[in-house]
């Protein structure tokens, strides 16, 4: 689950990490009231959006004074945000985070992860701020440093004086860097994080080091032990569909293309839609239905499926385990009764009890046609919207 | 690794998914023990004794294996727990547990001497002599190719392909679909590599995560035993989790075309869609 920038700096703050005064606005209606009590200029206005590369989308404006402001927040307030993550779409703005502006001298790079080959949660800084850190690493992979974090959150010492030096900040007792050092990594290791970014970190002309961005990514399956930051949730910056399909406890990805897919296990979900491709169409999603795939859910995946207008074709791809093929092909039967299936539709069963489960969908006497291989399925799919 | 006299305990065996693969392990021919759920300890299920820990089963009943279906929030104590116990092949079944509980499970796995496989997966199985997971037993018949595999269903996809081809499974391994694993493609290569019953390996890999590439670098150095592959999630958007917690493109790392590049690069057959994954086996055999 991603965090708003403000959320990911209030949680930051909790543990000592410095940032500039921020305040964040929800409604348009809450702009004239807000203006006459702000008094940090220049102000720095951004989209809160669960997106990269606001800046270059026109989503940050430096203000100097009211009025730039006011223009600032009336314009950016409910803008529509597509940048070259949002998959050809956009995220709605709306709320806008509104911070005090500083003088930079330097900037950095920060960021705690979970490196997977190593098992170990890691630090992450560069002296080179305000790139992406794979451009970094591309670049200049020198002026990087990684670190490990311990289980408990700390850093150890010669791990902290690594860090200081590779940015040259000062290590020195009472210094601040080290200090931040320990706080991003204790911020990091409690709040069951896979990603926490802070790009750039910055040391002020007066000498002080703030988090002037950062991006947050906590680990959805732990939101049940982070009541705090389950709170964070924003339904707003999920597509409709997915938003759905999370309620009815499907996993489900929207993509651009035309053909829906229903598919009975991750793996083999993504196989199928590779499948698709491969047949010369293009998958307009990604679902796994589930071990279960009962018909409610069932249903309920149809019609996210459908309420995509992209869609023109629907292949559904069940391998009965446990679950056997009869149970299923009732359920689709059921499923399909109950939704209004505007678009052709291949089914292909394979699996426990299979020949019952085909020769249900036979004669249930319902607009699909049923596939006896992957193959033919996507073929037939492919073909049936061309 | 497992063999008909593997004796099995299941963790959360009072539990709905527990009971119900018990006794479809049970029937498949696995040897189930027992099964253990706090505060059912003397109790009886399907006629197996229940305890209240993994050490009293053990001590019971001599198992060496244990199969878990403890909710994510438990899971990973249930893991320790075995861990600590002895038990020495642990299976987690668990989907959803939180990578900094796996973290920590991790760190106890590196310096012990019992294996664990999964989390989130669908478990082991050497056909006609024991399972331990949830995959339908009867796809599988006895034969000559080693699997391993992140997924589930895709899995069984590619067991019932190179069962209709006739070429049968040495040993079945889903390792899990989460970013952090108890055993890894390299471990499961390793052994393949000096089981005389596995001719060739299929491998079944994703998105997200660099043990592919890990595993192709293995094959190049030391595999004679050939390997096919399929890697799903060619078409898979950046930084968009596939349904599995692991199955992410972030950072710049884990796109399915580099995982097939490295693999090809170690001489591994790689079949472009997943109606083809046997008969690449298929085709490493007779070479």
């Amino acid at each position: 689950m991603h965090l708003h920038e403000y959320q990911a700096k209030e949680w930051l703050k909790r543990y000592g990490v410095p940032i500039t005064h921020q305040e964040v606005i929800s409604s348009k209606e809450e702009i004239p009231a807000f203006l006459e009590k702000w008094e940090f200029y220049p102000a720095v206005v951004k989209v809160q959006v669960h997106a990269g590369g606001r800046g270059k989308a026109g989503g940050v404006k430096l203000c100097q004074n009211k009025e730039e402001l006011r223009e600032a927040l009336e314009k950016l307030h409910g803008m529509k945000v597509s940048t070259h993550q949002t998959a050809g779409g956009f995220m709605v703005a709306h709320q806008l985070l509104v911070t005090k502006g500083v003088e930079i001298e330097k900037e950095f790079y920060f960021a705690a992860v979970l490196d997977r080959a190593s098992a170990t949660m890691m630090l992450i800084a560069s002296s080179e701020g305000g790139m992406e850190i794979e451009e970094i690493a591309e670049k200049s992979p020198e002026k990087i440093v990684k670190v490990p974090i311990q289980m408990d959150g700390t850093v150890r010492g010669y791990h902290v004086i690594e860090v200081c030096k590779t940015l040259g900040l000062s290590f020195a007792r009472g210094s601040e860097a080290p200090k931040l050092i320990r706080a991003v990594a204790k911020a990091f290791a409690e709040s069951d994080a896979s990603l926490l970014e802070i790009n750039p970190l910055v040391l002020t002309k007066d000498e002080k080091l703030i988090a002037l961005d950062a991006k947050m990514t906590i680990d959805a399956n732990a939101l049940f032990r982070q009541v705090d930051l389950a709170d964070c949730y924003d339904p707003t910056q999920e597509l409709e569909s997915e938003v759905r399909a999370r309620k009815a406890d499907l996993a489900y990805v929207a993509m651009e293309g035309n053909i829906g897919c229903m598919v009975n296990g991750a793996g083999l979900a993504m196989a199928t839609m590779d499948m698709i491709k491969h047949s010369g169409g293009e998958p307009a999603n990604f679902l796994d239905v589930g071990g279960s795939a009962d018909v409610e859910k069932v249903t309920e995946g149809f019609k996210i499926i459908l309420s995509d207008p992209n869609v023109r074709g629907v292949l559904v791809n069940i391998f009965g385990g446990i679950m056997n093929c009869e149970t299923i092909a009732k359920g689709i039967i059921q499923a399909t009764k109950e939704i209004d299936l505007h678009v052709p539709m291949v089914i292909r069963l394979e699996g426990t009890n299979v020949d019952v489960g085909r020769q249900l969908l036979k004669e249930s006497n319902l607009p699909f046609a049923v596939a006896k291989s992957l193959s033919e399925a996507a073929e037939k799919i492919s073909e049936a919207i061309t | 690794m497992i063999d008909k006299n593997t004796k099995v305990i299941t963790q959360g065996i009072t539990g709905k998914a527990g009971l119900f693969h018990t006794e479809q392990c049970l029937a498949y021919g696995t040897q189930m023990v027992g099964g253990v759920t706090p505060g059912k300890g003397g109790e009886e299920v399907i006629q197996l004794p229940v305890f209240d820990t993994v050490r009293e089963a053990r001590e019971a009943t001599g198992a060496d294996a244990s199969m878990i279906f403890v909710p994510a929030p438990f899971a990973k104590e249930a893991i320790l727990e075995a861990e600590e116990a002895g038990i020495s092949l642990i299976v987690c079944i668990t989907e959803g547990i939180p990578v900094k509980d796996m973290l920590e499970v991790s760190q106890v796995m590196k310096g012990s001497s019992s294996r664990l496989i999964g989390p989130n997966c669908p478990g082991i199985i050497v056909p006609d002599a024991c399972k331990i997971g949830i995959m339908p037993g009867y796809i599988h018949t006895k034969g000559r190719v080693g699997v391993v595999s992140r997924s589930g269903t895709l899995t069984y996809e590619a067991v019932w392909q190179t069962t209709e081809l006739g070429l049968g499974q040495s040993l079945c391994v889903g390792i899990g679909g989460d970013p952090l694993n108890g055993t890894h493609f390299v471990d499961m290569l390793e052994y393949f590599e000096k089981d005389p019953e596995t001719e060739a390996v299929l491998l079944i890999g994703e998105i997200g995560g660099e043990a592919e590439e890990q595993a192709a670098e293995y094959i190049q150095r030391e595999m004679k035993t050939p390997v096919a592959a399929f890697i799903a999630g060619q078409t898979a958007p950046k930084g968009r989790r596939m349904g599995h917690a692991g199955a992410i493109i972030s950072g710049g790392k884990g796109a399915a075309s580099d995982k097939i590049e490295a693999l090809r690069a170690a001489g591994v057959e790689v079949a472009m869609t997943p109606a083809k994954m046997g008969e690449a086996v298929q085709t490493v055999l007779k070479s």
